[in-house]
């Protein structure tokens, strides 16, 4: 109180601080959207992290406490290993696409180009459309009888792919579709990183005489580190999420050829109405993300300052 | 502004050294055709799903495949209303939308703004937590909501739908705001506060028009995502009463076979707000994507 009446007497020498530090009105503030939170967003999950060590089927009356056994039972199922072996493959591969590619292609589009505002209006188009609607899209273009992709190859002369039929296509061909979304994001991530880059460096490299491929190689590269760990992330975060382009175009088939852990775990909830091993799947899925960001984390290419 | 920097120290170097070169002159050609080859790459697919969705059946099905319609139709425009319920799934998935952008937006901001300026006891829990709820897969969060929701007598509502959407975005949207809010200098409050400004005054008066792009830049965030959202409508939607249109568009599938150009009319409909936004709004969603990348 005292302090109160010092600060308002002589607001010249001391701040009022009270109403901006006061942890009541802070968390009156916060309060509501906490509280949202809370009750729809982590209630639940910790409810399912809960009943993931039941038996936990909606339609049976009890949920007997059954321990680690779903975690069991799912780890060692063919069908989850199945999809976290596609999983895997899906996050390695798009990952690795999209990441070089976008970054090849930011490298050489930026700079002084023509054009290059209008690209970066369009690039982003991919990225923020449905994922529904590139599955939709991309399931007719890989449409084995009318789809313009094997009529392409048929002008090619090269044989046509059973793209979403065949059990070995099934998963490249989402791969392709995933790659046709979000390589635009990592080239427009890549791009703003480029054009934050000091160019001193660039410049005293160029003049020494280095190569493109050296400038590139030792300068740019090693000074983009922290975009690249940031885009890593966040598609190591999505992959782990991905399920929408999946569902449209192979609903994971045929025969769990194409599913990935959520399209596994929706369908063991909502097909085969059992929530404990699909809950299971959820954490282990969320589990191995996490460990795979930790690696991320851990990598000394990526630490160095 | 870097080039002219460039070719300043061009100019002032040319009598001393060779003219340097810029950094990365591969070649201009072999750059100009890297950036058409995006360009056609990115816009090839788009513009096959509109070529598909204007054509008669008979040439959807045609074999050979050709690239120019034999005649052009919007009938699978018509037909998307008349045969099929796309005015409904619209219209779900404009008030899904829309009242997610509001609920999520009055409250992300006093959280936003109170993770930004005020001493909270649990901050560093908080910030976890958000960050956690960033990465959950949406299919970990729908399986206890469909039985929440069920136990409350929720499924199939636009309220179930909404209430997902909101606690799903508000991490996000909060992560986002905090930056923005954190860029604002403390002395405007500070000198609002002396006015005798209240905090909730100052919030909405002061600090909320200087978050203004923020604000833009989630709420045209959370609406692209609430508009684009599959799984949260598939799981707790089971009729018509609540089906979005990203549901709708598996409806095409199962109901009815396959009818392709339909289907490419409800999908070319479907993505026309998203190219008004990208298109009216790229500067917002760049701000948001990149900062929601940076920090989330």
């Amino acid at each position: 109180m005292a302090d109160a009446a010092v600060a308002l007497n002589q607001p010249g020498r001391r701040r009022p601080r009270g109403p901006l530090t006061s942890a009541w009105t802070g968390y009156a503030l916060a309060g509501p959207a906490l509280l949202v939170m809370v009750a729809i967003f982590l209630y639940p999950l910790g409810y399912s992290f809960v009943m993931s060590f039941f038996r936990w089927d909606l339609s049976a009356p009890s949920a007997p406490f059954i321990g680690l056994n779903n975690y069991k039972e799912t780890l060692t199922s063919p069908l989850f290993q199945q999809s976290l072996r596609n999983q895997l493959i899906f996050t390695a591969a798009t990952i690795t696409i999209e990441v070089t590619a976008g970054m090849g292609v930011a490298v050489l589009i930026n700079g002084k180009m023509r054009g290059l505002r209008a690209a970066r209006t369009l690039l982003l188009i991919p990225p923020m459309i449905a994922p529904a609607v590139v599955g939709l899209n991309f399931r007719w273009l890989f449409n084995s009888q009318y789809g313009f992709i094997d009529a392409l190859l048929t002008d090619l002369h090269l044989p046509a792919i059973p793209w979403l039929s065949d059990p070995n296509w099934a998963l490249a061909s989402i791969i392709i579709a995933d790659v046709w979304q979000n390589t635009p994001l990592m080239v427009l991530l890549f791009l703003a990183g480029l054009q934050s880059l000091p160019q001193e460096p660039l410049e005293a490299a160029a003049v020494d005489g280095a190569s493109p491929w050296q400038i590139f190689w030792y300068i740019t590269l090693p000074l983009m580190r922290a975009v690249i760990v940031i885009a890593l992330m966040l598609r190591i975060i999505d992959t782990f999420r991905t399920f929408d382009v999946v569902w449209l175009m192979t609903q994971g088939g045929p025969g769990g050829a194409s599913s990935l852990v959520t399209v596994y775990a929706y369908l063991l909830a909502f097909q085969g109405v059992d929530f404990g091993h699909a809950a299971a799947v959820s954490y282990i899925a969320l589990a191995i993300s996490l460990v795979l960001l930790g690696v991320l984390y851990g990598l000394p290419w990526l630490r160095e300052r | 502004m870097a080039a002219t920097s460039e070719e300043r120290v061009a100019a002032g170097s040319v009598e001393v050294l060779q003219p340097p070169r810029r950094p990365f002159q591969v070649g201009l050609a072999a750059r100009y055709a890297v950036l058409i080859g995006t360009i056609v790459l990115t816009l090839f697919p788009l513009v096959w799903l509109v070529i598909t969705s204007l054509r008669v059946p008979s040439d959807i099905f045609a074999v050979p495949v050709h690239i120019i319609p034999a005649s052009v139709t919007w009938r699978q425009y018509v037909n998307v209303f008349t045969q099929y319920n796309l005015a409904g799934y619209l219209w779900n998935t404009i008030i899904v939308s829309l009242a997610t952008v509001v609920c999520v937006t009055v409250l992300a901001v006093p959280c936003a703004y109170a993770m930004a300026r005020f001493r909270l006891p649990g901050h560093r829990v908080i910030v976890a937590l958000l960050l956690i709820m960033r990465m959950i897969p949406v299919v970990a969060l729908a399986i206890p909501l469909f039985a929440v929701f069920a136990s409350l007598g929720l499924l199939d509502t636009l309220t179930s739908l909404i209430l997902a959407h909101t606690a799903a975005k508000l991490p996000v949207a909060i992560w986002l705001l905090i930056g923005f809010v954190q860029d604002v200098p403390k002395e405007i409050e500070e000198s609002a506060a002396m006015d005798g400004a209240g905090t909730l005054r100052t919030l909405v008066q002061i600090v909320t028009p200087l978050i203004a792009p923020g604000l833009g830049a989630s709420a045209v965030i959370t609406f692209l995502f609430t508009w684009n959202d599959l799984l949260i409508a598939l799981t707790l939607a089971s009729s018509e009463n609540a089906q979005t249109l990203p549901v709708g568009l598996t409806n095409f599938v199962s109901q009815y076979g396959v009818d392709w150009g339909a289907m490419s009319a409800a999908g070319v409909l479907m993505v026309i707000p998203t190219l008004i936004f990208v298109w009216f709004a790229q500067g917002l969603l760049v701000k948001g994507l990149v900062t929601g990348a940076v920090r989330g």
